[in-house]
Parts: C-alpha cells; structure tokens; sequence
C-alpha cells in the first residue's frame, strides 16, 4: 500500500511492478515450501494411483495387471452396460443411504444422553465408545456368530418369541439390511466420540441464559444444542459419507458380496474385478467412477451444509 | 473450521502412516531374500532356505507344518520356511503382483484352476526341467492326478493336495427316517425322495444343502459327463465358449428347485463353515463338501457320519468327479542350488509315508498310491472307514476330458458366476433366467480373458 503512494513515475513504476512480482514470486515459493511435504506425499500416495488408475482402465490387462491391449472407453461401456455394475450402485446408494443416517442418529442420540452430568456417566461413555476399539474384522466375526441361519443368537431370539428364522445373510432381502445394522454399530463408536467431543466444547453459558429465559430442555436442544453443533455434524456427516462408500472389510466378511451380488458395493466389486478375476482395467474403470460420485457428493454437500454450519 | 482441518490433517497422518509402513517391510523381506543366496555361496555348509507360500489354514495348516518340521529334522542340507498367504485366491494374486522379482518364493502351492494363470504367468520353471534331469518317475503317481496336471506331456507343476467333493450324512437322521444308513443316495432323485423321508419324520431337519460354490458346480456338470469349457474343456485348444449343454447345465438347478418346491433344501449361501455348523447342529442331514473335510466332520460331529459318492442326474451314467486341490510351483529365476533344494523337499512330499500321513490326517487322498499300505493308513481306515470313500470314487472315476477337468485362466471369475446364480434360484428365482444369465456372463468372460492376452 505504501508503494502506491509513491509520486508517479513511468520507469519508477515498471520497477516497482518488477518488485511486486518479485515479492509475488518470493511469497509463492515461500507458500510452496510449506505446501510441500503434503505435495509430495499426496502425489506419491494420491495422485500418482488416481493418474495410474485413469490409465488402466482404458486397457486390457494380464494377471499381473500389465496392460495388453488398448481398448478406449470400451471398459466404460461395458460397466455400464453390465448389470452387475450396475446393481452394485444401486446396493451402494441403498447401503449409504440406511448407514449414514443411521450411524449418525443413533451416535447423535447416545452423544446426547451420555453428555449427561450424572453418576456413572465416564461408564457409558466408555462403552458407547468402545466399538471403535474393535476391528472391522473381529466385529464381523462376531456378527456372523449373530446372524448364523440355524444357531445364531438372533434367530434363536426369533424362535423364542414363535417367530419363523431369518436368513439374515443368505436372503437378498434381508442381506443389505443386516450389512447396515452390523456397520451401524462399528461405526458408531468412532462417530459418538467425535459427537460427544463437539457437545462438550458448547459454551455453558448459552444454556445458562437459555434457563434464565426459561427455555425447556427440547427448545434449549433444537436451539442452542443442534446449531452449535453443526460444524462437528458436517465433518461427521462427510465423513460418515465416504466411508459408507468406501466399505469393504465387513462385506468381505460377512457376505462376500452375496446373495445375487444384494451387497456387492462398489469396492468390493472393484476388489472382486481387480484381484480375483484379474481385470485391472474394467476396475479401473468402476474406480474412477466411484471417484466421480464421491467428489460431486462431497462438493454438494460443502455447497449446501456450508450454508447451514454456524461456526463459532 | 480450524478444528476440522486439525482433525483431517490427523486422519491424513495416520492413512500416510499406514500407508508407509508397507514398504520398508516388503523392502527388508527384498533384502533378505536377496542376501540368502550370497551367504549359501560363501558357506557351503550353511543349509539353502526354501521359501514355501501355501494356502492351508487352520488343521490343514497344523498338518502341513508338521510335515516341514519333519523334513527340516530330517537334513541338514535344506530349511524350508512354510509361509500361509491366505486363501488360494489371496495367495494367487500376492505372487501375480511379485511374480518374476526377488520377493517371489522358492516354491508356491497354487489350486488347481491356477494352472493356466500360473503358466501364462511367466515368472515359473515347469518341474519337467528336474523330471528330465533326475529321471524321477512320475509314474509312481495316481493316475487320474497325473491326467489333470500333465499338459502337452509336461508336468508344469508337482502335485501335492487333491481332494473331490463327497456327499456326507447324518446316518442317525437316516435310521431314525427308516433309511438304510449303509447306502447313501446316489442319484438326484434318490436324494429328493431321502429329504423328504427325513423332513417327514422330523420336520426341525431339513434334507439337504448344497452350498453355492462354483467348485460343486463345476464336479456335479462332471460327473454326468458334461464339459465346462469348449475344445474338450480347454485341453485341445483356448476354449472360446461353454461346454455343457442346457440340458446338462440347468439340471443342478433344477434338482436344487424341486427340492425348494418339496421345502426339503436348506440354504445356507455361500457360507461353508455356516453349512457344516447346520449339519453338526442337526439341522440338515447331508450335505456335499471337498473331501478335505472328512476327518474333520467325522471327528467333531456328535453322531454318526456316512460319507457317499456325489450324486448325478438318474438318466446319466457316473461319469466321476475331478481333481479338486492344488499342486506345487517352481519359480524361475531363483538360482540353482535353491531349486533343487526345492526340488528335494517336492519329492520328499511325494514319498509313501508322508502321503500317508497326509491323507490320514485331513482326507485329501494320497497322490502316491503306495501310501495306501503304510501302516497309519490301514490303522486310521480302521477308525474312519469314511476316509476310503474318497479313495474309491477317484478310482472309479472313468478318465475323459470331463473329469480331467477344464484348463481356462478365468474360471475363478466363472466360478463367482455360478455361485450368483446358485444363489438366485435358492431364494425362489427362475431357472431358466438363471441359467441363461450363467452362459452369457461365462462366454463374456472366455472372450475378455482371449482379447486381454493380447494374441
């Protein structure tokens, strides 16, 4: 600002340009310098695979995943084409659509009671949050011990109460719906924390004068509660998104994309083309779809939750 | 906004972390594997290292060890490191990503559908080499397993496991039906009308099951001396389409549809260890399932268990199941003295007593017929007569390109194929939807897998 101030001068002038530039120049490596270290990790670890990856799937490859023939934009097609592909998406949608919300309400409401000034509270905090301790793996054993057709314990339950045995992971009507409930239930941990973190951080004071006006305990949460914490929800949100996306370990145990391909998600498809029947390219291909879904859904929702979050 | 971007840049250490902690592992493995022929080369006395990659878990895993350890003892020439990668699928692609560089093992147990892949792969030394070299006589071998695994004349790979698919029995649910305990079904039919013996007299069992496994598939189409694969499955040229004919290839399916209609077949997916809980638990009273399993089920099972051919189709004759298991791979590109080390362990496996062994202790039959008279043999037929059955049926098994079994690099993807569809008509879909959705997808993939090769 000061060099504007300058008297005006034509050669003074280009100098001084020269030296803004120079300076330009000076604060962009200086930003770079920062940037760096993330530039190269990304790079090797993010975008160096997603270039790789755009590559592949426009090839045929061996079982080593060497590219043998070029083929265009036929691998494209042809996932479009195919109807296993295509009910992967419509499975992969259904299963963010019952696990998203589901995760998020039910930790939302765990967060909310376990916030609690009570007794015994450190407890049930403890235990709401113990399942993000347990691994993907070891959950899904003991959910397939759960939902085992003849001596599972929900089975056995359903017996008790004289109703007919569900096949919870061998009916394709039922089999998405179990998936959920097991990924409801691991992802809830994890989700609860954060959640619980955010209620914490809420000023008292909004409640305190939110009694002395005489708020009741629903106004003070619809309010005060939800609002204040919207930008821990937004984070939990996107990151609850691209997770239910990116499933695959529960499915792998419990399903393995099964019955009639009913809970074969994206990336277990991917999986399945990639290193089971060796197609690197049509893998490719699905993965550089499912990149585009999540990225259009994440920018939609910074578009629209941006609006909605109050930030502090 | 803040809080968010600390949160995510923690979550991005910790994936970059995870992420990192790959490579310096693999890189160690490189080095060490690098370094073992170089301190065999200055030491001559120091023993050669065998790196063995297999895919037996569990018992199997516990009777595999046993045997190296055995060996190891036994000399003092070579150590064979017995490493589990795995199922068979998971194992086949580590060793496709690692085929050819330095990671790669010594020698790798790869299943039998694996052949072709493992060919095409270019990173293995077919045995051959050391057959010719040595004159081992391979003949020694059972017959029908040599029938599978030679091609061309050429042993690409030495034989080790091999079981088939058995039909086993709840032979208390069988007296307790007023069944002849002694004399499983043998036909489709004769499987149809036992269920609904048993399902009468106890309606908390069901008849049968049949898990949704391409593998049973794939036996049950050879058995009433149907082809998977066109060119004699694969045998006299790359197959192009199917082998088996509608009639043939829907007729599992709808074996399977009137036991749903009858409500006599209990489904239990694709879930095997899900089928033989059901089974021990008295839920269903036969089931067929790799021969692998009979030691195991006939040990853990609380009541009597019978152990029957694989039932066909009334109409046809038993044309007789196929090699079922895995064999054992040479790679290329490893030096001499380790291959031969190798080699060594490869033909200790193939000795009577430790075939014996083997088969006594799971029910993969012995490749080595002489094994059939060593005493731990004829001592556990004693206790467990069931384990003969699977003996005798690979030796009735009539030899034809049927039961030699279909060579094609994608059958793993066929397989994946055939279970979508077994699972389709097991919750009520239409046969001849299923069926027709089973050759579209397979010929799709002949024809993906021919253009990918590039030829």
């Amino acid at each position: 600002m000061k060099q504007v101030a300058l008297p005006y001068q034509e050669h003074e002038h280009k100098g001084l340009l020269k030296a803004l530039k120079l300076q330009r120049m000076a604060s962009f490596s200086k930003g770079m310098l920062f940037l760096l270290p993330s530039i190269i990790l990304f790079s090797v670890f993010l975008f160096y695979p997603l270039g790789r990856t755009l590559y592949l799937s426009f090839f045929l490859t061996n079982s080593s995943g060497q590219t043998t023939v070029f083929v265009g934009l036929e691998n494209y097609m042809n996932i479009f084409n195919s109807p296993i592909f295509l009910k992967s998406l419509q499975s992969t949608l259904l299963f963010v659509l019952y696990t998203v919300p589901g995760t998020i309400l039910v930790s939302l409401f765990l967060a909310i009671i376990a916030n609690e000034k009570l007794k015994g509270v450190g407890l049930f905090r403890t235990m709401y949050a113990s399942t993000m301790g347990i691994s993907t793996a070891a959950a899904s054993v003991f959910w397939l011990f759960l939902f085992h057709p003849s001596i599972g314990w929900l089975n056995q339950l359903l017996k008790l109460l004289g109703a007919d045995a569900i096949g919870w992971l061998t009916n394709p009507d039922w089999a998405l719906f179990s998936v959920s409930i097991a990924t409801i239930w691991m992802n809830s941990g994890f989700t609860f924390l954060i959640l619980l973190g955010g209620l914490q951080s809420i000023d008292q004071y909004l409640y305190e004068s939110a009694n002395i006006d005489g708020a009741g305990y629903f106004y003070k949460l619809r309010r005060i509660t939800l609002p204040m914490l919207s930008p821990t929800l937004f984070f939990v949100i996107t990151v609850s998104f691209i997770n239910a996306f990116q499933t695959f370990g529960q499915i792998d145990m419990l399903t393995r994309g099964g019955p009639q391909n009913e809970t074969n998600l994206i990336v277990y498809s991917i999986y399945q083309d990639a290193f089971m029947n060796y197609q690197f390219g049509t893998a490719s291909a699905q993965a550089m779809i499912l990149f585009f879904i999540i990225l259009i859904l994440t920018l939609i929702q910074f578009k629209l939750g941006e609006r909605k979050v109050h930030y502090q | 906004m803040k809080k968010i971007a600390v949160i995510l840049f923690g979550l991005f250490i910790l994936l970059v972390g995870c992420q990192t902690n790959d490579s310096p592992e693999t890189s160690e493995e490189a080095a060490a594997e690098e370094s073992t022929p170089e301190e065999v080369e200055s030491e001559p006395n120091e023993p050669v290292e065998v790196v063995f990659w297999h895919a037996m878990g569990g018992a199997l895993q516990e009777a595999l060890d046993q045997i190296v350890d055995q060996y190891n003892a036994s000399q003092d020439a070579v150590v064979v490191t017995a490493d589990y990668q795995g199922t068979y699928d998971e194992a086949l692609t580590k060793f496709n990503t690692i085929a050819g560089t330095d990671s790669a093992p010594t020698m790798m147990q790869v299943f039998e559908i694996g052949t072709k892949s493992m060919i095409n792969s270019g990173g293995i030394e077919p045995i051959q080499t050391f057959v010719d070299a040595e004159g081992y006589d391979m003949s020694q071998l059972e017959e029908n397993i040599i029938n599978y695994y030679q091609l061309d004349d050429t042993f690409y790979s030495m034989p080790f496991n091999s079981s088939t698919p058995v039909m086993y029995y709840n032979k208390d649910a069988f007296d307790a039906a007023g069944l002849d305990a002694d004399t499983p079904p043998a036909t489709y039919q004769e499987v149809e009308a036992a269920s609904k013996q048993i399902t009468e007299s106890n309606p908390e069992m069901k008849g049968f099951a049949l898990q949704a496994y391409g593998w049973l598939y794939e036996q049950l189409l050879a058995n009433q001396g149907a082809l998977l694969m066109n060119n004699d499955n694969g045998r006299s040229d790359t197959p192009t389409e199917v082998g088996f004919t509608e009639e043939e290839g829907k007729s599992v399916f709808e074996w399977v549809e009137r036991m749903i209609n009858d409500d006599t077949f209990a489904n239990y997916g694709t879930n095997g260890d899900n089928m033989i809980a059901g089974f021990f638990a008295e839920d269903v009273a036969m089931f067929i399932a790799s021969s692998a399993n009979v030691r195991n089920v006939v040990d853990s099972a609380p009541f009597e268990v019978g152990v029957g051919f694989l039932p066909y189709p009334e109409d046809k004759d038993r044309e007789g199941v196929v090699i079922g298991g895995a064999s054992l791979w040479m790679m290329n590109g490893k030096p001499e003295e380790e291959q031969l080390a190798a080699w060594d362990f490869m033909k200790y496996l193939q000795t009577p007593e430790i075939q014996g062994a083997w088969h006594a202790s799971t029910g993969y039959f012995a490749i080595n017929p002489a094994a059939y008279e060593q005493p731990i043999v004829l001592e556990t037929y004693e206790q467990i007569p069931q384990l003969q059955v699977t003996v005798e049926q690979l030796q009735s098994t009539v030899s034809s390109f049927a039961t030699q079994g279909a060579l094609m690099d994608m059958i793993p993807e066929g397989r994946r194929i055939t279970e979508t569809a077994l699972e389709t008509v097991y919750n009520g879909g239409d046969v001849d939807t299923a069926y027709q959705s089973v050759v579209d997808q397979i010929n799709a993939a002949i024809e993906q897998a021919n253009r990918a090769r590039g030829e």
